[in-house]
């Protein structure tokens, strides 16, 4: 079911929007590509360090003529530890493709994998993006 | 002549030994310099207006050591977290009207911390208190008890007036929690000095060779260990040498035969539970404040279970025993304990954080004599502030 919805999602794409999250922080942002959606993400505060909450700023970038993203669920976990954050993430809508995740924490150093999880407009399927930082 | 070489040559070998540790690598350093700065910025009792406020501090110091919280006059604070030991008692578990489960965690530095309570039951240092000044196991004093007392205390009662502006209210639960905030401000007021360390970290940090050489040979090593091999610094970092945080560390949490603590997975049970979490209508901060992100946030897990707090180990060679229940004595046997861990006992089945670290004698030895460099030299000299009488018509 994803891999179809990449498929359709990729193909309706072309190319995302070239300037995804301009408008956010530029300390420490990164960004995520998936099935043709790009998102950007900055932290706030930034850098990001270790055993301090932190709040992420994300902006959705769609191709033309692709419905926008109505939610987005955020986690982080540690793929060589085998664990993920001691907190949830509550995410808020700022408006189409914006959302701001608070309530974030990496309690240890190492390499985190951020998980964006995409529930598309109008009953699309789902789509997962990942980014991993290494923290020191 | 053969001696004065020989003392020649000790000497030499000293401070080559000294100078040639103090060539860590770059990322060495970097991880030497996340075990700082100390002190830290100031931080406050989250949830708690009077936090910082001389008034306060000077009421909850009272408070702290007044043995008439408790109904039968035998308990104070000051019973258990003792000045003359780190704040702490001493002793394997604490022992209030009964045989408590735990040890006595020192209160230096508390306000640093996240979550108090070695399951972190408790998220500002008020809400903590009072924990020991209701329990039935501890100081066993009801809401009523404490507001009668403070009501009836000339001095208590004329303290009360100067941090909250009024006379102690008849809601006796009302007083209970600002008595509450009144000791979070004073074990907030607790922050330890600067330690031989915290001189040596600064003093390579700016490449002052000299500066850092009377920092020892083995504590050097030790540090090397801490950061390096011996992965220490995973989870034993920042100013405080802890992240706050939560883990298994592959001891027996038996309470008694058949009876296990849960530790973290119960706490934050609790926590969510507690009518005085930064959440409640008794937080003075605004729910959706900075202090509160924990709170809101925290996710329980099924790793949780046996899970206990990450201690600071600041003055950590003075709040001897060790670990949740005290069950290890010494500085030496908790070193022992993760160079010979038993990955058996680990509980999670995920996390692959911990191995034994198979450390040779004189590694112990040096991973001891680097934390035994932890500790504020004045760290059990507390000494009373002397507070000027109450009066209430003061300022």
């Amino acid at each position: 079911m994803l891999h179809w919805f990449c498929l359709i999602w990729a193909g309706l794409a072309g190319t995302a929007h070239a300037a995804c999250g301009e408008q956010l922080p530029a300390p420490g942002r990164l960004q995520a590509t998936a099935g043709g959606v790009q998102l950007a993400f900055a932290p706030r505060p930034a850098p990001l360090a270790v055993g301090r909450h932190f709040a992420l700023e994300v902006e959705v970038c769609v191709p033309p003529g692709t419905p926008v993203p109505a939610a987005l669920r955020v986690d982080a976990d540690m793929p060589a530890h085998r664990h993920g954050m001691n907190y949830r993430a509550t995410v808020q809508p700022l408006g189409p493709g914006r959302f701001v995740a608070e309530g974030l924490l990496f309690h240890m150093p190492g390499r985190w994998r951020f998980i964006f999880d995409l529930s598309g407009a109008g009953g699309a399927a789902p789509l997962r993006l990942t980014q991993e930082v290494a923290l020191e | 002549m053969r001696a004065l070489a020989v003392a020649l040559m000790a000497v030499c070998t000293t401070f080559a030994e000294a100078a040639s540790a103090l060539e860590f690598s770059p990322a060495e350093r970097r991880r030497i310099e996340q075990l700082g700065p100390w002190p830290p910025p100031a931080a406050f009792d989250a949830g708690n207006a009077q936090a910082g406020r001389p008034d306060a501090i000077a009421f909850g110091q009272r408070l702290f050591f007044d043995p008439r919280l408790s109904p039968d006059g035998r308990f104070a604070c000051a019973s258990c977290h003792v000045p003359a030991q780190a704040f702490a008692d001493a002793a394997p578990r604490g022992q209030g009207r009964e045989a408590l489960a735990r040890n006595t965690p020192s209160l230096w530095n508390a306000v640093h911390e996240r979550w108090y309570g070695w399951d972190g039951a408790f998220d500002s240092l008020w809400s903590q208190a009072l924990q020991p000044l209701r329990a039935a196991d501890e100081m066993g004093a009801s809401a009523r008890h404490i507001s009668h007392t403070v009501r009836a205390d000339p001095d208590l009662s004329c303290r009360y007036r100067r941090v909250f502006g009024n006379p102690p209210p008849g809601d006796d639960e009302a007083t209970l929690v600002d008595v509450a905030k009144a000791l979070g401000a004073f074990v907030g007021s607790l922050v330890s000095a600067r330690t031989p360390f915290d001189d040596f970290r600064d003093a390579l940090l700016r490449d002052d060779k000299t500066a850092a050489a009377p920092y020892p040979a083995d504590a050097q090593r030790g540090l090397r260990l801490f950061i390096g091999r011996g992965q220490c610094s995973t989870c034993h970092l920042g100013p405080m040498l802890s992240n706050g945080e939560f883990g298994d560390t592959g001891l027996p949490f038996f309470v008694r035969p058949g009876v296990v603590d849960p530790g973290r997975h119960a706490g934050i049970a609790a926590l969510r539970a507690n009518p005085h979490n930064l959440l409640s209508r008794w937080a003075d901060a605004p729910a959706r404040g900075a202090g509160a992100v924990k709170t809101r946030h925290v996710e329980p897990q099924p790793r949780n279970f046996g899970e206990f707090k990450v201690p600071s180990l600041r003055n950590v060679a003075l709040t001897a025993p060790y670990m949740h229940d005290g069950q290890i004595a010494t500085l030496a046997g908790v070193v022992r304990h993760y160079s010979e861990l038993n990955l058996e006992r680990l509980h999670s089945d995920g996390e692959q954080i911990l191995k034994p670290l198979r450390l040779s004698d004189s590694e112990s030895a040096d991973l001891v004599a680097f934390l035994d460099t932890l500790s504020d030299p004045r760290a059990l000299q507390w000494r009373a502030p002397d507070w000027a009488p109450c009066d209430a018509a003061g300022p």
